[in-house]
């Protein structure tokens, strides 16, 4: 398919505000990305040239902010609403190897909706992990380096090396991944077996380090995973901030270049999508 | 007692004719104090003989709206005089309009807008709700020009984190729990609507300890077709009130920013302080947008100080026309408000539409998809009148310009005498200086604001492209200012710089404001942006003591003969007054929040030292200037003169500096501030995490060596500039016949400076970093 | 009218950083006899119909939003109370 035909959902309600540099990547890379409300989807409150179905879409993208205020959970009131319509249409949309991607509060929505970490299952009834409150107790933002640990099941990042290094921004406050208690080896076993540890934290070196670096006391320093398909991902920092040169934080000490460390992932997912449609 | 002056109306609700027909002078003054207008007897005079010229008693309605509407906060009676005197004109005809914001030309097709504003009084009784909604309110404010925000600032000032609790007046609350809830506040709220917080800057002084300053400022960009006014545009115009509900929150906000805090002021004062909802204001900030982007609004207009009253009366009088409400329609929190508690609420998240009958199906359309309640409620009529009415009854009617004209004070009713300044730098032994250099590097209000400025998301939008922390990642620096790429199709940014220092100001009013200005241009020329706008938020105590007017006349006359020179406008502000406690004003802090213009970003430069081998360069005059300044206060000195500056001079200097940059001359830049030269060279070092070998043996001779380091001079940058461009930069400064001097290179692990042969201070840049960055962190954990 | 309050609080051994920084901040303020400081959360939601009924359904409620069963246990508590 021709990258103009591909249609790229971003997904939005209240609170949602990474909206506009998720769409201008899409769109600098030739794509059609729109601006999607939830209540389009479930028909709420909209037209009929407003209504849309999940499978106008071939990619979903869930960005980045306080959906809903982040009250009850980070990301869990969005999740609650569209499970509460759409699981089954969702459930078939990644059965059917369409992506579907969450960054930061879209990683959390993900957890919470039982799509990820979707390590023997498409979507679960209930959450089996949590992006939990950072060690910190604070929401910080910062710069932070991540390593790329997939082998190649993750469709996000094929253009990204196993062991390549990347800065991508965090800034959050709920970023610590948790699994189920007392399962956590088992569980990280399975997603390592999966390959889908997609990103772990690490010092400029490349060496796993605890805080700053690890910027939230994510176990096993995990940063960004994606299903046993590979096509649902999940990442806490920010890739979309990074498209560009100038956006990184220390563009001045080494010279303009045009493009960022974080082109790459919307560059992996589109690729994939025109070899598939 | 004025009960008997209250007559109830036989009417299902409450409302009550308020018999001024039959108050004496005495009787004017308590009802002004019992109904919380917070009215002179002047006022309560004039407004008695308005209504004795009708043949009628006022409504408590009428009443309230006028006490909302001549409040020193919503038109500034104190200050008119001196503001138009000395500001209002400056560089006028770059200002494109100055209404909620101000707005100034981008770029061909773009405009940007400022909004900079004062949250003081709310803040210091409940930091967390105070902070919150001044943002929130300055957001609506720039939205309400028909721009999308995209940075927010936010200057602080308190008294000093380690202040002693035995210290604190009665009813004060602890400098480190304002400074947390404030900076919580911001936090919650900026974050959650995504918008990024892109620089500010935090001030700890004694005289903050009982009221502390919480300044918020916003910018935002559009297309110059979306400019919407905030006003009618004809009559038959619908009103639709757009957002939150209404409710108690904030009744009397604005009368009490203009009261002095006291004791009780606690107790009392809750209710005025508000709440805001971040999650009603992001949809909000849409759907308004929106609609603006699809030309559906004839006006729009935020709720600020005096709520739906002083909307509807400025809509109104900025276009000379009337309006007629219907209070039933407003959407309420508790039903069972008084009208004039409905009036002149302050409830947050609420904004109003001028709409054109034709469009108003498709307006009420895209504020229900955003689940944003929109309710027609009145509409303009072409009478210059303000009629108000609740369930079939009229319970206001005012003639529209006797509402929002309201009193101007001039000079003579505002007695201001200048004060008297003596400065003299006494002489007294050199101490230490490696001790002092740590000392000031470590003081708070020099160290590493880090702590701050993590907790804020700085580049959410994903166009922030110098950051306000520059340098190695995991080391970073302060910087001068930070950018912002507002388009994506354009390489021209917008840098924005925060900065006053109180400490000048404190000691002399007018060349502390000239300071201010002097510093915030060499912030953003240090980055490599050209000074475009200034907003102003000026505060300062009781304007009803002549030397706090005095004061006021001072800072406006410094501040005009700075812009003026340099053709800079007040595009945007406001002014505090009554900030005080106990008697104790805060020191003159007017506020500035500088915006300035990069044609192309990727010539921007950080303060970080990038390359070792690199010369450094010192350029400007250092001369015996450290009245107010970090080394005098560390010594406990009171004397010194307080830096002077001169427009023209640093007009030449910008001009240099920028070209400079410009063509690529220049590695690293940092303007010299609080803490002279030795605090500069340090975070710059910090940033590249490499050291320094500097001589001060070549300037400024005869001065001596500490006052060579610590000297607050105006008008000087550090700069690094790459080695092979020395010559180029070398010829520019001389082209302009500037002072500039060689004083060293980047080089090791070090940061050694020395006088000749002597050797003043020689330390390695780790432990520098440690005395710099810790301060604030162990202060708040 | 049934007032149901759902407490929701971290299970045993997960890590609470508002309770820790909380515990931190009392010690600095000088509350020695501070041993160890949890958060806990109470929804009150107020609802009609059976006794029954209601206890089911704050149930679905904790599973379907209230809580995350990886880190999160909660306890419910219903009392009748007068019609407003």
């Amino acid at each position: 398919m021709k990258r103009e035909d591909i249609r790229v959902a971003i997904l939005r309600i209240e609170g949602t505000n990474c909206e506009e540099e998720t769409f201008r990547a899409f769109a600098r890379l030739g794509v059609n990305p729109e601006y999607v409300h939830l209540k389009q989807l479930l028909g709420m409150d909209c037209r009929k040239n407003e209504r849309r179905d999940i499978f106008d879409f071939h990619c979903l993208v869930i960005p980045g902010g306080f959906s809903a205020g982040d009250y009850v959970r980070a990301g869990t009131i969005f999740a609650a609403r569209i499970k509460s319509k759409l699981s089954k249409e969702l459930k078939e949309f990644v059965i059917q190897e369409y992506p579907i991607m969450g960054i930061c509060n879209g990683f959390q929505v993900l957890i919470e909706l039982g799509l990820l970490p979707g390590i023997d299952e498409i979507i679960s009834d209930y959450p089996k992990a949590c992006l939990m409150t950072n060690d910190s107790n604070r929401f910080e933002c910062r710069p932070t380096y991540l390593k790329c640990e997939n082998r190649g099941k993750c469709v996000f990042t094929r253009k990204i090396k196993k062991g390549e290094i990347r800065l991508f921004p965090s800034a959050h406050a709920e970023g610590r991944l948790v699994l189920l208690f007392g399962k956590e080896k088992e569980m990280l076993k399975k997603m390592e077996e999966n390959d889908q540890i997609v990103f772990r934290y690490v010092d400029p070196d490349g060496n796993y380090a605890g805080y700053p670096w690890n910027p939230n006391g994510s176990v096993d320093n995990i940063a960004g995973i994606c299903n046993h398909i590979g096509n649902v991902f999940g990442i806490m920092p920010h890739p979309e901030r990074v498209f560009y040169g100038y956006q990184h934080p220390d563009w001045t000490r080494h010279g303009y270049r045009e493009f960022g460390d974080g082109r790459d992932i919307f560059e992996s997912v589109v690729d994939y999508l025109v070899r598939k449609l | 007692m004025i009960e008997r002056l209250l007559i109830r109306k036989n009417l299902p609700f409450q409302l009550y004719e308020v018999n001024l027909k039959e108050a004496g002078e005495e009787d004017l003054l308590n009802i002004s104090i019992n109904l919380g207008l917070s009215l002179s007897l002047d006022e309560m005079k004039k407004i008695k003989d308005y209504f004795m010229d009708k043949g009628r008693n006022p409504t408590d309605v009428e009443l309230q709206a006028l006490g909302q509407a001549w409040s020193e906060h919503c038109c500034y009676k104190s200050s008119k005089v001196p503001l138009k005197m000395y500001l209002f004109d400056v560089a006028k005809d770059r200002i494109v309009t100055r209404e909620d914001a101000g707005v100034m030309e981008f770029d061909e097709n773009h405009y940007y807008v400022v909004a900079l504003e004062s949250h003081n009084h709310p803040s210091a009784i409940e930091p967390y709700g105070g902070a919150s909604t001044g943002i929130g309110g300055v957001v609506r404010d720039v939205i309400c020009m028909g721009a999308q925000p995209i940075a927010l600032i936010d200057p602080l000032f308190f008294g000093p984190l380690d202040c002693k609790y035995e210290d604190l007046p009665k009813g004060v609350k602890h400098p480190r729990y304002l400074f947390k809830g404030v900076v919580d506040g911001i936090r919650d709220y900026g974050n959650r609507i995504g918008i990024p917080t892109l620089c500010g800057q935090v001030f700890f002084h004694e005289k903050y300890i009982g009221n502390c300053l919480v300044n918020v400022g916003c910018i935002g960009i559009m297309k110059k077709r979306n400019l919407v006014h905030s006003m009618i545009s004809k009559p038959g115009d619908i009103l639709v009130y757009v957002g939150g509900r209404t409710g108690r929150d904030g009744i009397h906000g604005v009368t009490f920013a203009s009261a002095e805090l006291t004791e009780e002021s606690e107790e009392k004062s809750r209710s005025a302080v508000q709440i805001g909802d971040p999650i009603m204001k992001e949809p909000l900030m849409h759907a308004t947008l929106e609609c603006v982007e699809k030309g559906l609004l004839e006006g729009l207009k935020d709720f600020g100080g005096g709520g739906l009253s002083c909307v509807c009366g400025e809509l109104a009088y900025n276009a000379g026309v009337g309006v007629e409400v219907n209070l039933d329609k407003i959407p309420l929190k508790e039903i069972d408000m008084a009208p004039w508690e409905i009036w002149i609420s302050e409830s947050q998240e609420r904004m109003m539409f001028v709409v054109d009958k034709k469009n108003l199906e498709e307006v009420l359309h895209i504020c229900k998809k955003w689940d944003v309640l929109a309710v027609p409620i009145g509409k303009a009529i072409g009478e210059k009148v303000i009629r108000v009415f609740y369930r079939g009854f009229k319970v206001l009617e005012l003639d529209v310009d006797f509402q929002v004209a309201g009193p101007v004070y001039d000079s003579c009713k505002r007695p201001h005498i200048p004060r008297r300044t003596e400065e003299k730098e006494e002489d007294f032994p050199m101490p230490n200086l490696e001790r002092a250099f740590l000392k000031v590097v470590s003081s708070p209000n020099v160290s590493s604001r880090e702590w701050i400025i993590r907790q804020y998301d700085h580049e959410v939008r994903g166009c922030t492209v110098i950051k306000p922390l520059q340098g190695i990642v995991g080391r970073e620096s302060h910087g001068d200012a930070a950018v912002i790429k507002p388009l994506e199709n354009s390489f021209k940014g917008i840098a924005v710089t925060a900065d006053v220092n109180p400490n000048f100001l404190d000691k002399n009013p007018y060349w502390g404001a000239c300071s201010a200005v002097d510093e915030v241009c060499r912030n953003l020329v240090a980055v490599g942006a050209k000074p475009d706008s200034i907003a102003d938020c000026l505060n300062f105590g009781n304007p009803e003591r002549s030397r706090v007017m005095g004061d006021f006349y001072e800072v406006c006359r410094g501040l005009s003969y700075m812009a003026r020179s340099l053709n800079i406008p007040f595009i945007s502000g406001n002014v505090s007054f009554y900030n005080e406690c106990n008697g104790i004003a805060v020191p003159p802090t007017p506020q500035l929040t500088a915006i300035g213009l990069i044609p192309d970003i990727r010539k921007c430069v950080t303060v970080d030292f990038k390359k070792e081998g690199n010369p450094i360069y010192l350029v400007g005059e250092t001369k015996r200037e450290l009245g107010g300044s970090e080394y005098y206060r560390l010594l406990k000195l009171e004397g010194g003169i307080v830096p002077r500056s001169n427009p023209n001079l640093l007009k030449r200097y910008m001009d240099a500096m920028l070209k400079a940059i410009w063509k690529g001359c220049i590695g690293a830049c940092h303007d010299l501030s609080e803490g002279g030269l030795a605090v500069c060279i340090a975070e710059m070092a910090i940033g590249g995490w490499v050291g320094a070998d500097v001589d001060i043996g070549n300037f400024s001779n005869g001065l001596r060596e500490d006052f060579k380091l610590f000297s607050e001079s105006n008008t000087r940058w550090l700069v690094e500039v790459k080695e092979e461009k020395e010559k180029e930069f070398e010829r520019l400064m001389k082209e302009k016949k500037l002072k500039f001097y060689r004083v060293g290179t980047v080089t090791g692990e070090r940061l050694i400076v020395r006088n000749g042969r002597k050797e003043l201070i020689d330390l390695d840049v780790d432990r520098i970093d440690k005395a710099w960055r810790r301060t604030i962190w162990n202060a708040m954990g | 009218m049934f007032e149901v309050s759902i407490s929701i609080e971290l299970k045993k051994g997960i890590t609470d950083p508002e309770g820790e920084a909380t515990f931190k901040s009392l010690h600095l303020l000088g509350f020695e006899n501070v041993k160890s400081v949890r958060t806990e959360k109470v929804f009150k939601v107020l609802m009609e119909g059976e006794k029954e009924q209601i206890e089911k359904e704050a149930e679905e409620m904790c599973k379907k939003l209230l809580t995350n069963p990886v880190i999160h246990k909660y306890r419910i508590s219903i009392r009748e109370v007068e019609h407003d």
